[in-house]
C-alpha cells in the first residue's frame, strides 16, 4: 500500500513539473511575441526608408493599426507615437523603450495627428 | 519475478531523467528559436544603399541630361548638400554620422575600351571612406554596398559614362 502511495505521488510531482515547465515554455513565446520592440523598428524603418525615397512636395499616407493597437494595449498616448526631429524617426509604443533610426534624405518631414483608419500623413517640405 | 519489478521500477526513475533531459532540450531549442526569430533586426541595408544611389543619381542627371554642375571646381565639397543629402544619423552605439559612403565618377565614353570608359573626367566622394575597404572584404557583417554605371548625354549630346558606389553601414541595427 505504502509502495502504490508512493508511486503516485512521484508522478503526481512529475506531472506538475511538466506542466510548470510548457508553461514557462508558452509563457515565454506568449511575452515575446507580445513585444512591442518589434514593432517600433518596423515602423521606424518602414517611415525612414519612405522618407529616404521621397521628394519634396509629396504626401505619404502610411496605415499605423498596428502600433495604434499595441500603443492603446500598453496605455500610451497615441499622439506621441510618433515624432521625426531633425532626419530621425523615433517610435515609442511603451514607457520602458522606443526605436529610432535615421534617413539621409535631407527634407523637412511634418507627421499628421492620427486619421481615421489609423492612417497618418508625412508630408514632405 | 521480483528481479523484474526492481528493474522496471528502476527503468522507470532511468526514463523520467531522459525524460528531462528531452524537455530541457526542446526547450533550449523553443527559446533558441525565439530569441533568434526575435532578436535579428530587420535588414534594410540593400534597400537604403538602393535608394541612396538613386538619389546621387537623380541628383547628376537632372531633366534627362547631365548636370552641368558637376564639373564646377569644388563640387566634392558642396556634394552632399547639392543632392539633398545629410549623412547625420542618431546616437547608438559607436557610430559617429560614419555609416554612409558615397562616390561617383564621371568617364569620357569611348567605346574602344573596356566597358566604354575613357579617361576619368570629374567625380566626388563623401562620408566614411573607411568603409569601401570593409565592403570590399565581402564578410557577412560587411557594410552592405551597390555600384552602378550608366551612360548619360549632356545638352550639347556628348555622351558620358556614370559609375556610383553607395554603401551602407549600420551594423547592430540591421546585422548583430
Amino acid at each position: 500500500m505504502q509502495k502504490k502511495g508512493e508511486m503516485l505521488t512521484e508522478n503526481v510531482v512529475f506531472i506538475i513539473l511538466n506542466l510548470a515547465f510548457f508553461a514557462i515554455i508558452i509563457l515565454f513565446l506568449f511575452l515575446k511575441m507580445g513585444s512591442a520592440a518589434p514593432i517600433e523598428e518596423k515602423y521606424a524603418k518602414q517611415i525612414a526608408l519612405l522618407v529616404d525615397a521621397a521628394r519634396p512636395g509629396m504626401l505619404i499616407s502610411l496605415d499605423i493599426s498596428e502600433a495604434v493597437e499595441k500603443a492603446e494595449d500598453k496605455d500610451w498616448p497615441l499622439e506621441k507615437i510618433i515624432s521625426i526631429e531633425d532626419n530621425v524617426v523615433m517610435i515609442q509604443l511603451r514607457d520602458d523603450g522606443y526605436y529610432v533610426y535615421s534617413f539621409f534624405n535631407d527634407v523637412d518631414v511634418q507627421v499628421s495627428d492620427i486619421l481615421e483608419g489609423d492612417k497618418i500623413e508625412l508630408k514632405i517640405k | 519475478m521480483n528481479f523484474l519489478i526492481k528493474n522496471k521500477h528502476g527503468s522507470e526513475k532511468l526514463l523520467s531523467v531522459y525524460w528531462f533531459a528531452i524537455l530541457f532540450i526542446v526547450a533550449a531549442g523553443i527559446v533558441y528559436m525565439a530569441l533568434l526569430f526575435y532578436g535579428i533586426p530587420y535588414d534594410v541595408r540593400e534597400a537604403e544603399a538602393n535608394l541612396l544611389l538613386n538619389k546621387v543619381s537623380d541628383c547628376l542627371v537632372q531633366n534627362q541630361y547631365l548636370n552641368n554642375e558637376i564639373f564646377l571646381e569644388g563640387f566634392e565639397e558642396t556634394f552632399l548638400e547639392k543632392c539633398g543629402l545629410t549623412f547625420e544619423v542618431e546616437n547608438f552605439g559607436e557610430w559617429k554620422d560614419d555609416q554612409y559612403y558615397v562616390e561617383f565618377f564621371i568617364f569620357s565614353f569611348d567605346d574602344t575600351q573596356e566597358k566604354n570608359k575613357g579617361g576619368i573626367l570629374t567625380g566626388a566622394k563623401a562620408g566614411e571612406f573607411h568603409l569601401r575597404d570593409l565592403h570590399s572584404t565581402k564578410l557577412d557583417k560587411s557594410p552592405f554596398g551597390i555600384e552602378r554605371s550608366f551612360y548619360a548625354l549632356d545638352e550639347s549630346n556628348v555622351m558620358y559614362v556614370v559609375e556610383i558606389l553607395s554603401i551602407v553601414n549600420k551594423e547592430g541595427k540591421n546585422v548583430r
